[in-house]
C-alpha cells in the first residue's frame, strides 16, 4: 500500500519564491486565438504566470527561499543534516544539484546530499522521504528545496501547455521534535503513464536528438527537448487515481475530509482541483488557489499555494493540512501534516541566479 | 441511462440547445468538440456513469451515438 507513519518529524518552516517577469495568458491572443485563450482561461483560472531569466534555475528560487528560512528560523548551517532538491529541473546533467545548494548555502560536509527526480508528485515524495531519513538516522534538521522551471521546456506554439506551466522553488526545514507530531502518506505510480507528460530529449535515451521544430499529429508545433503533456489522459488520471489515493488515505488513517483544515493540491488547473473537490466533498474555501497568478508550476506547486495563502498571516494558528500532488510519472501521492501558519512565510519575487554557475566555455573549469 | 437522459446531458455538455445534437451528429461537424468539451465529456462520464474515459477511447469516437454507446 506504500503508506507512511512519522510520530516525531514536523515540518518547521516554509519559504517559497518566483521569478519578476510575467506572462499573461492574453500574451497569447494572436497565436491560438482570443476565443480559445479565453476558454482556456475560464476552465483553468490561469491568467499569467512567472518566468525564470536564461540563467536563472529552479535551483537559484530554492536557494532564496533556503536562506529565508536559516534567517527566520535562526539556525546555524552546520545543523543542517540534510539537503535534498526534489525536481524535473536538474541545474546540470551532472553533478546532483543538492550538492551545488550545499556549497551554496555554506553547509557542513557531514551532511547528505542528493536529487529527487519527480515533477508534480515531488512535494509530497520528498517529505516522505526526507522524513524517513531523519527517522533512521541522527539527524535532527534537514532541509528539501523543491520547484521547477517547466516554463524553459515548453513549446509557446503548444496549445497544452504554453499558457499552463509558470517557474517557482520552495524550500522547507523538516525537523525531528520530542513530542509527538504525525505526518502520515501514501505514495503511488504508475509507470505504464510514462509517456503521458514527457521531454522525450535532454536524456541519455536519444543523445542527438535534433532540434528541429515540427507540427505533432495534435496540430502543435514543438521539438524533442519540448515538455508533450497528453492532456485528457492527464485529465482523466488526476480525477480518478488522485481522488481515490485520498480516499485510501482518509481510510487507512480513520480520517474523515472534514477533519482537515486545509487541502493543499498540486495546483494542475482548476477544472481538475474543482472535480477533485467536489469528488471528496471539499468545500473550495479549504482549498488554497495561486494557479490564476503563478499557473502550474509542478515540484513548487504545493508549497507556493501554502506561501500564497498563509504567508502575511503571523498568527499561532496549527492547521492541519492534507497535500495531494499527481502528475507526471505518473506519479502521486496524499500526505497529511500540521502546519503552524506562523512558520508559513510569504512569495518572495527574486532575479538572483548563481553566475559562478554559469559555466560557458571550458577554459572556467 | 435511457437515450433521451444521455443526449440530454450530451447537449448540455456541448452547450447546445434541444435539438440540435442527433445520435447521428458526426462530432467532427461540431465546432463545440474541442480539447476542452472532451475533458467535458471525462467528467461527465466519471460523475454519470462511474467511467474512466482515456484518449484512446475519444480518438474511436465519431458520432453522438458513439458516446452514447459507450455511456452504457
Amino acid at each position: 500500500m506504500s503508506f507512511f507513519n512519522f510520530d516525531n518529524i514536523k515540518i518547521s518552516a516554509i519559504s517559497s519564491a518566483v521569478p519578476t517577469q510575467i506572462v499573461k495568458s492574453t500574451d497569447f491572443n494572436d497565436i491560438f486565438g482570443e476565443d480559445f485563450v479565453k476558454k482556456f482561461i475560464s476552465s483553468t483560472c490561469i491568467k499569467e504566470y512567472r518566468v525564470t531569466h536564461e540563467y536563472q534555475t529552479a535551483a537559484d528560487l530554492g536557494y532564496v527561499a533556503a536562506e529565508d528560512i536559516l534567517y527566520h528560523c535562526s539556525i546555524a548551517r552546520e545543523e543542517i543534516g540534510a539537503i535534498v532538491f526534489a525536481s524535473c529541473s536538474n541545474d546540470y546533467r551532472e553533478p546532483a544539484t543538492a550538492c551545488v545548494l550545499h556549497k551554496r548555502l555554506g553547509l557542513n560536509k557531514e551532511c547528505a546530499a542528493y536529487d529527487l527526480n519527480l515533477g508534480c508528485s515531488a512535494f509530497v515524495y520528498a517529505i516522505t522521504m526526507v522524513a524517513s531519513m531523519l527517522q533512521c538516522s541522527d539527524i535532527d534538521k534537514a532541509l528539501l528545496i523543491a520547484g521547477d522551471t517547466p516554463s524553459k521546456l515548453t513549446s509557446k506554439a503548444d496549445k497544452a501547455v504554453a499558457m499552463l506551466f509558470g517557474d517557482s522553488g520552495s524550500a522547507v526545514l523538516l525537523e525531528k521534535v520530542q513530542h509527538q507530531t504525525k505526518i502520515n502518506a501514501i505514495l503511488r505510480s504508475d509507470g505504464e503513464g510514462y509517456r503521458a507528460i514527457i521531454a522525450p530529449a535532454g536524456g541519455y535515451r536519444n543523445l542527438n536528438a535534433t532540434t528541429e521544430n515540427v507540427q505533432a499529429a495534435d496540430g502543435n508545433i514543438r521539438n524533442l527537448y519540448n515538455i508533450c503533456m497528453k492532456g485528457t489522459d492527464v485529465f482523466s488520471f488526476s480525477i480518478t487515481d488522485e481522488p481515490l489515493a485520498i480516499k485510501d488515505f482518509l481510510q487507512k488513517t480513520n480520517t474523515r475530509a472534514e477533519d482537515y483544515d486545509c487541502f493543499a493540491m498540486h495546483q494542475a488547473n482548476m477544472f481538475i482541483i474543482k472535480h477533485i473537490a467536489a469528488k471528496l466533498k471539499i468545500p473550495m474555501e479549504k482549498v488554497p488557489i495561486c494557479l490564476d497568478r503563478y499557473g502550474n508550476t509542478s515540484a513548487g506547486s504545493i508549497p507556493l499555494a501554502l506561501s500564497d495563502a498563509y504567508g502575511l498571516t503571523n498568527d499561532d494558528i496549527k492547521i492541519k493540512t492534507l497535500m495531494c500532488g499527481f502528475g507526471v510519472g505518473l506519479s502521486w501521492g496524499v500526505l497529511a501534516a500540521e502546519l503552524n501558519v506562523k512558520n508559513i512565510y510569504p512569495v518572495i519575487e527574486t532575479d538572483e541566479y548563481f553566475a559562478e554557475g554559469v559555466i560557458s566555455s571550458l577554459d572556467e573549469l | 441511462m435511457d437515450k433521451t437522459k444521455k443526449l440530454e446531458l450530451l447537449t448540455e455538455l456541448f452547450e447546445l440547445e434541444e435539438g440540435d445534437l442527433q445520435p447521428e451528429t458526426v462530432l467532427n461537424d461540431l465546432p463545440e468538440w474541442d480539447s476542452m468539451a472532451k475533458l467535458s465529456l471525462i467528467v461527465l462520464l466519471d460523475d454519470e456513469c462511474g467511467k474512466t474515459l482515456k484518449n484512446d477511447q475519444i480518438k474511436t469516437f465519431k458520432t453522438i451515438q458513439d458516446i452514447m454507446d459507450y455511456m452504457e
